[in-house]
Parts: C-alpha cells; sequence; structure tokens
C-alpha cells in the first residue's frame, strides 16, 4: 500500500572530515506506525534524523514527504512542514519556565501583538496533565530534573500537531513507570496516523512499542524488518556484525576473603539530599545502588566524591580518615566518579577527545607538571582501542562524537587516573548493547586488580549481573544492602516498593 | 596534493587567515597613500629603528600586552572591563612613589624620592591585588565578571585621583623614562617589554598545562570541577595576571608622557583590548584562545588608527570610522563568509582530484 508511506527517504549520504556517516541509506515509514532505529553508537541515527530535520546537509539522496520532495534547511522549517523532533541532547532553555520552553517560537498571542500568558499557562497546564506530570509550569525548567526535562521536550514536541514524530533516545533518564505514561501517549499518536520514529539502545523497549524496525550499521543500511522478523539475538547480531555471546558471558569479581576495606563511609548525610548512609566498599569489590530516580544515589556518589561536601559524618579511605571538601581532594585520593549528566558535567564539548580524556590525569598532577604531546598522545590511543571509541583520530572535538561515543571517552577520563575507587552514575545510559557489555567487562575486570567500583544504575538486571552486594536506595535513605549474587529483580523491586520497614528486615536477615 | 587542498580549506575557515588578509589590505592601501609608509629606516643619532610599521607596532605595546591578559579572561567566558583604570592607578602611583613630599619635590628633574625598584615594583603589585580582587569576586563570589570589573572600572580611575591628591605630576627621571622612550638596541623599549610579555605568556599557556585548563574552565565550569580542576583558582590566577599586565602597560603609558594622568590615562583601553582579542579568533563565549591571534588583532586596531590618521580624517569622525573598519574585519570574519570560502575552496579541491 504505498499511499500508505509518508516519507521516503532515499539514496541518503552525508560525509564529516575523516567520516562517511552515512552511505546510501534507504529509509521509510508509513503512517501509523512506530518504527525503531537501530545500530551501534556512532551507527549513524542521529546523524540521519538531523538530516531530516535540517540539522545536517545531505551530499546527495532525496527526502520524499508526502509525495513530494523537501529538502528542510533548519528544524524550525522541517517544523513547518510536520517534521517534529526530540534530540538525543535536551536542547530547552534552562532559565526560561516549563510554559515558556513548550511555547517557544509559537507563543498563543493577544490581539496578535502581545504574549498571551494566561492560555499559554492554562494550555501548558493541559499538556502536562495529559503526561500526568504534576508541576508548575511557570517555574523555570532548570528547577525540575533531568526526568521531567526530557518529558517536557517529549510534550513540547508531541503539543506541535504533525505529521511525524521523532524521538532520539528519549527514554534514556526516565524511570519504567514515565516510559509507560510516554508510550501509552505514542500508541494514542499512532491510533491518530502520525509515523513516529523511535531511536533507543533499550531492546526491551524496541519490542513493546514498534512496528517495523531499520538497522543501520557504520554508515550503511543493514536492513528493515517487521519487529517479528527478527528476536532479540539476530537483532544484536545484525546490529553490532558479529555473535554476542561475550555478552551473557560476564563472571562476578571474587572478592577475596582477606580483601581489606577501601572505602568506609559513617553517617555521611546532606539536609535536605541525603538523610543518613553508611557504606563500605571492599578492594576489588562491586557494589551496585539501585534505587528509583531521585532516590539518593547520585548525592550519595558525590558526596564520596567530595563533589558535594557531606555535612556529617566520616569518610575512610585504607583505613585513613580523609576530607573530601571537593573533587581535587578524592582525585588526589585516587577516587574517580563519572557524572550522570554527560552534557552539564561530563564532556568538554570544544576540547579533543584527547585533551578530554587526559584532563583528569593532568588536573592531578596540576598545572606546572604537564603531560607532553606524545604522553597524552599514547593515553588517548589507548583507550580509544580499549573503548572502541568510534572516530578517526584523537583530534576529533568530542562535541562531534556520537553520545554514546562521548559517555566512553568520558569513561575513558577516569580509567586513565588509574583510580582506587571508581564510582560509575549511570555509564551505561545510551550506550549500544555491545558496547554496554564491553563496559560491563571493564569494570569487572578493573574489580579483579583490585580497584573498588561503585556502580549506580537504573537497569535492575546489569547491576545485579555484575554487583557483589547492592545497596537499595528510597526516598534519600539506604533502605537495605543485599547479596548480588543470590538476589533477584522481584525481590528488589518488593524492597523499593514496599519502603523501610520491610527493607530493614532484610537487611538483619542477610 | 589532496593534502594541500585540504589545508587550503582548513586555512580559510581560521579566523586568524581573516585577519591577516585585513591587515594586510589596510597596509596596502597605507602604501597606495604613503608610498614611504613601509620604509623602515635607522636613526642616526640614536641608532633607533625607525618608519611607520616600527610606530605601529611600538604604539600597540600597551593594547597588546593588556589583550594578552584580556585573552584569558575571554577564554573563560568572561571579560575584564577594569583594565583601562588599572592603567592610570599604575601610572599614578608611579609617579607618586617618585615625588612622595610633592610640596618639598616642587620641580620635576631627574631624581626619584623611592628607590626606583619601589617605583616600579609597587605599582604592579598594587594591580596584581586588584585583579586578584577582580577574581574573588568573580570565583567565590559567584559575580558576572562584567559586573564585577565594572567595580574597579568605575573607581579604578577615582582611586588614581586620591594616590596623587588629585594632582597631576611630572617627572624628568631618566631611568623611568627608558621604560616607554628608550630603546634596546636598535628596538624601542615598548616593543622589547611587548616581545618578553607575549613570548613569556606564551610558554606560560603552552608549556604548562594552564591554557588547556582555561579552555576547559571556559567551555564547561561544572564539568572541569568534576575533573579536579580547581575552576576558582583558575579564574583568580588569570584575573590577577590581567591585573599585572595592565599594570605593566600602566608603566609604559606613563613614562612616554613622563607624567600621570588619571583621566586620560588608559582610556578605551578594555574596548581596544576586547576587539583586539574578538579579531584574533577569540570567542566572546568562552573556550579555544589564541594568544597570536591576539597580537594580531592588537597590531590591526593600532594599523587603523594609524590608517585613519594618514587618510586625514578629522579627530571627531576617527571613533566611527575606527569602528567601520573594525566591523568590516569582523564581517570578513563572521561563520557564513569563512564557510562561503572554505566551500568555494573545497570545490575547488575536489575539480582539481576528480
Ligand atoms: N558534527 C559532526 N562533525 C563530525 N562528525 C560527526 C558530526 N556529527 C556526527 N559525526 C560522526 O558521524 C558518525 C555518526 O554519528 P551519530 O551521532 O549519527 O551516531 P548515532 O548512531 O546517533 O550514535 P549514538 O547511539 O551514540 O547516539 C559518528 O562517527 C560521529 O563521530
Ligand atoms: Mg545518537
Amino acid at each position: 500500500m504505498p499511499d500508505n508511506i509518508i516519507l521516503e527517504m532515499k539514496q541518503i549520504e552525508i560525509t564529516f572530515p575523516g567520516v562517511k556517516a552515512l552511505d546510501q541509506v534507504d529509509f521509510t515509514l508509513r503512517k501509523g506506525e512506530v518504527h525503531s532505529l537501530l545500530g551501534e553508537n556512532g551507527a549513524g541515527k542521529s546523524t540521519l534524523i538531523k538530516c531530516l530535520t535540517g540539522v545536517n546537509h545531505k551530499d546527495a539522496g532525496q527526502i520524499i514527504l508526502d509525495g513530494v520532495e523537501i529538502n528542510p534547511q533548519s528544524p524550525e522549517q522541517a517544523m513547518e512542514m510536520g517534521i517534529s523532533t526530540v534530540f538525543q541532547e535536551i536542547n530547552l532553555c534552562p532559565n526560561l519556565t516549563v510554559a515558556e520552553n513548550i511555547f517557544i517560537g509559537r507563543q498563543p498571542m493577544k490581539r496578535g501583538r502581545t504574549i498571551d500568558w494566561k492560555t499559554m499557562n492554562r494550555r501548558a497546564d493541559e499538556l502536562m496533565e495529559r503526561f500526568h506530570l504534576d508541576i508548575d509550569v511557570t517555574r523555570p525548567l532548570s528547577f525540575y530534573s533531568t526526568a521531567i526535562q526530557q518529558m517536557v521536550s517529549i510534550a513540547r514536541a508531541v503539543d506541535v500537531k504533525a505529521k511525524i514524530l521523532i524521538l532520539d533516545e528519549p527514554t534514556s533518564s526516565l524511570d519504567d513507570n514515565e516510559v509507560k505514561l510516554l508510550f501509552d501517549v505514542m500508541r494514542d499518536l499512532r491510533e491518530e496516523g502520525m509515523g513516529i520514529i523511535f531511536i533507543t539502545h533499550f531492546l526491551d523497549q524496541v519490542y513493546e512499542i514498534s512496528d517495523r524496525m531499520t538497522i543501520l550499521r557504520n554508515g550503511h543500511l543493514i536492513g528493515s524488518y517487521g519487529i517479528h522478523d527478527l528476536n532479540k539475538v539476530q537483532l544484536v547480531t545484525e546490529m553490532i556484525g558479529k555473535d554476542i555471546d561475550v555478552i551473557f558471558n560476564l563472571k562476578r569479581a571474587d572478592v577475596k576473603a582477606d580483601a581489606a576495606y577501601m572505602l568506609e563511609a559513617e553517617h555521611i548525610g546532606i539536609p535536605g539530599k541525603v538523610k543518613d548512609i553508611s557504606v563500605n566498599i571492599k578492594e576489588g569489590e562491586l557494589l551496585g545502588f539501585a534505587g528509583l530516580l531521585g532516590s539518593g544515589r547520585t548525592e550519595t556518589a558525590e558526596m564520596l566524591f567530595g563533589a558535594e561536601k557531606t555535612a556529617k559524618g566520616s569518610i575512610r579511605k585504607k583505613g585513613k580518615d580523609v576530607s573530601l571538601k571537593n573533587p581535587h581532594d578524592a582525585i588526589m585520593e585516587k577516587i574517580a566518579f563519572c557524572p550522570e549528566d554527560r552534557k552539564l558535567d561530563g564532556i568538554i564539548g570544544d576540547l579533543s577527545i584527547r585533551e578530554n580524556i587526559m584532563l583528569a590525569v593532568q588536573a592531578r598532577r596540576g598545572f606546572l607538571h604537564p603531560m607532553s604531546r606524545s604522553e597524552q598522545e599514547k593515553l588517548a590511543d589507548k583507550y580509544i582501542k580499549a573503548l572502541g571509541i568510534a572516530t578517526p583520530d584523537a583530534e576529533k572535538k568530542i562535541a562531534e562524537l556520537s553520545g554514546g561515543n562521548q559517555q566512553k571517552v568520558i569513561l575513558a577520563r577516569w580509567m586513565a587516573t588509574e583510580p582506587d575507587v571508581l564510582i560509575l552514575d549511570e555509564p551505561t545510559r545510551g550506550i549500544d548493547v555491545g558496547a554496554k557489555a564491553e563496559i560491563q567487562r571493564l569494570m569487572l575486570e578493573m574489580c579483579g586488580d583490585g580497584v573498588s567500583v561503585i556502580f549506580i544504575s537504573s537497569e535492575l538486571d546489569e547491576i545485579i549481573r555484575c554487583s557483589n552486594r547492592i545497596v537499595i536506595m528510597r526516598d534519600r535513605e539506604k533502605v537495605a544492602e543485599v547479596d548480588g549474587a543470590t538476589c533477584t529483580q522481584q525481590n528488589i523491586l518488593n524492597i523499593i516498593a514496599e519502603g523501610s520497614v520491610a527493607g530493614k528486615d532484610k537487611e538483619a536477615g542477610v | 596534493m589532496k593534502k594541500r587542498s585540504f589545508n587550503l580549506a582548513s586555512l580559510t575557515r581560521s579566523k586568524i587567515t581573516w585577519a591577516v588578509v585585513a591587515e594586510v589590505l589596510i597596509l596596502l592601501v597605507c602604501f597606495v597613500i604613503r608610498p614611504d609608509f613601509f620604509s623602515i629606516k635607522i636613526q642616526e643619532s640614536t641608532g633607533v629603528l625607525y618608519g611607520s610599521l616600527i610606530d605601529i607596532v611600538n604604539r600597540s605595546a600597551e593594547i597588546s600586552i593588556i589583550a594578552m591578559g584580556m585573552t584569558l579572561a575571554i577564554a573563560l567566558g568572561g571579560t575584564d572591563l577594569s583594565v583601562g583604570a588599572l592603567v592610570a592607578v599604575s601610572g599614578a602611583m608611579a609617579l607618586k612613589l617618585m615625588r612622595w613630599d610633592v610640596l618639598e619635590y616642587v620641580t620635576p628633574g631627574n631624581y626619584s624620592v623611592k628607590p626606583f625598584w619601589m617605583a616600579i615594583l609597587f605599582p604592579l603589585i598594587t594591580c596584581t591585588l586588584m585583579g586578584l580582587f577582580n577574581g574573588v569576586l568573580i570565583a567565590k563570589g559567584g559575580m558576572q565578571p562584567f559586573i564585577a570589573t565594572l567595580i574597579l572600572m568605575v573607581s579604578g580611575r577615582g582611586i588614581a585621583q586620591i594616590l596623587t591628591d588629585g594632582k597631576q605630576f611630572t617627572t624628568m627621571y631618566a631611568p623611568f623614562k627608558v621604560i616607554g622612550q628608550g630603546n634596546l638596541g636598535p628596538i624601542p623599549m615598548p616593543i622589547v617589554i611587548m616581545a618578553v610579555v607575549c613570548i613569556l605568556m606564551g610558554l606560560f599557556v603552552r608549556k604548562t598545562a594552564f591554557g588547556t585548563f582555561v579552555e576547559s574552565v571556559g567551555v564547561n565550569r561544572s564539568a572541569s570541577r568534576l575533573s579536579g580542576i580547581s575552576s576558582d583558582a583558575v579564574i583568580m590566577i588569570v584575573y590577577s595576571i590581567t591585573g599585572f599586565l595592565s599594570g605593566i602597560a600602566g608603566l609604559i603609558y606613563s613614562s612616554r608622557i613622563m607624567s600621570n594622568d588619571s583621566n586620560n590615562a588608559g582610556i578605551n583601553y578594555e574596548m581596544d583590548a576586547i576587539l583586539a582579542v574578538v579579531i584574533g579568533g577569540t570567542a566572546m563565549t568562552g573556550g579555544r584562545f589564541s594568544l597570536v591571534g591576539t597580537l594580531i588583532g592588537s597590531i590591526i586596531i593600532r594599523t587603523i588608527v594609524t590608517f585613519v590618521y594618514y587618510f586625514g580624517i578629522v579627530a571627531e569622525a576617527t571613533m566611527a570610522f575606527k569602528a567601520l573598519i573594525i566591523a568590516v574585519v569582523i564581517i570578513l570574519q563572521s561563520e557564513p563568509v569563512r564557510e562561503y570560502f572554505a566551500r568555494r575552496s573545497d570545490k575547488r579541491a575536489m575539480v582539481k582530484r576528480g
């Protein structure tokens, strides 16, 4: 049924200095379907989207929307043509209100001249209700968490009555309930006949929501399939181009019986952020942190790294009291922290991959002891290879890398410091399956070398797969600690759901 | 072949290239107006080089020196508006030390009341501390650089007035004269000082990791802090450097006129320095910077001023004319124009290859 087709992209080619990001890629979207776009980090998914929305310009090929060839020059133009997009990196204005962010560029007007604030705020309220978000739309966006910000940018894109909706990794910082909400909205829109392009690295979500999928690898089209044509293992094989037994062959680290305590924190806390928490970790141990978004996992990590100074209690490293007033103190103690928000706290966009990797090492040495250029290059090349960062060379600006590869560079920055304690806050967010397994393998390998790893993740299966022990947090408190080898996802979910009482019993029992 | 054409494209993409093109164009026009423009001679009595080109570089010394610091402040995403006022402070202080008890030393002469080193060192220390004050307000007080440095911009000249009781002193102390009017061999002293400052700054930012830290903090302060860089310290050091360099510029300026002039010394220097940095290819948003670019920028600005004199433009119109030329330079450097030329040379390269 060709009349069902709303969008056709034919033989698209895009070249960046040093990389052919897309090579003769075809893509077809039908009315009323959710179409997943899949591929490894750097496969060209975002680039294909950006070509469709006029951010990047194609070197060759055709885009046909509703039978008419189009050539959008900017996202605004694309939006006028009926293509609405949520980009991978949230690009809203943090200091504008939620309502302003939703209606920016298309504010309701009063008598055609002044902005009708009342209508704007009311309509924003209605929209938020549809997403079951109970927030004050007149507050600045920055007041709210990353998850809510992401929901706002989705709401904004959905509200424009478009023919095509594009979602580039919209679920990376959403929790299960929020994902469910988003999927409900997507199903409604599908009913209305909208075509939706969905990019994600969560394969379960692909099977849950989409009708068809298209796979890219290294800028090439691998194929388009109906959702039932491929099972998950076949899908992954197509994506990474090789078998993936490795992923499922991870072995938890062995903590030596006589291993000493690496880091012990007693009754640390910051009023309003984390109530009071005590955790410890042994040499070579992998300690997982589970809990919902906003349960205080990140804040705890920040205290252990000195990014936020603990207001009370004490922290001991290898039995010695340490005072961590700022990240620099922590780095001197060989503690490393890979933060959750890559764009805000991780990448230095204008600098090269090499500089981004060497930064923490250099910061520890102080600026008077610079690393030589060749030392830097050696370091960068080593980790580009070790982590499989997809780039032509180390001099590329980190901002020009694909999202997942940026994440790997930040990881490399911390691995390069050869830490005793490595704290990873959602390190696998936005990372493809192959790389995810690779990162888990690296974590475990480091444990084997005696490094203590603290691993925060919202994906329970990966926490359980890797951790020796798991700390469960809820409402800014530790509610339980369970053994990684014996617990199940359901155990953890129950503890999170039941809350502190059940959790405390459990802790006593372990 | 492939390599060379690729380089051509990246060359046309660089802002510095366009700054050099602009400079050459202005110089050529000067040459047409005055055919002796490029001649450099040795003055027979003193053995010092002279000529229009030498004069341009010589006169650019103050701005060039200040702009070295300004580059770092702008790379941090900030700016320093107080530099002009600090030039006045530095001069006032030097003159005050040389003429300590003014009532007794009414007539200027070849003497200095306080030892010479004091008349040099104290102004520099004072200006450095004032720069540090800016840095503390910005790093620890969380103030916008624009506002924080506005405080000293406005009050600095007042401080200079107070230092000298509102008087304008002159001096004829020979060692002091050397700074602005002397020479080292055939080269005028301001050029020597400027060269030393530029080289030392270049070594400091590129041979240590300081330059990288500045760029990193300028691009993303939060991420830099989390990577272990003491962002606050970097900010305070940069503003102290800018203060220190303003102090040097103040000494050169007051030595040229052998006097302090709290109302006119260093006037508009902040604007010229910022322009020099921008023309030199460093973005006001912070991040990557180029000291070489800034040096070229500062020389361009001085060339324009010379050019305006040669054109015989009435004094009132000088500023407008200067602004006009600067606008043209900046448009030449703008993204679309550079992209246009880069694309053209890309195409040409492709044709050659194909
Ligand atoms: N502006 C740019 N300049 C240079 N190269 C770029 C630019 N944008 C993307 N690339 C390169 O193009 C390739 C494809 O990147 P893209 O962002 O499309 O990947 P992706 O499939 O979205 O990956 P991810 O899952 O990590 O987001 C990468 O090799 C990337 O480095
Ligand atoms: Mg992407």
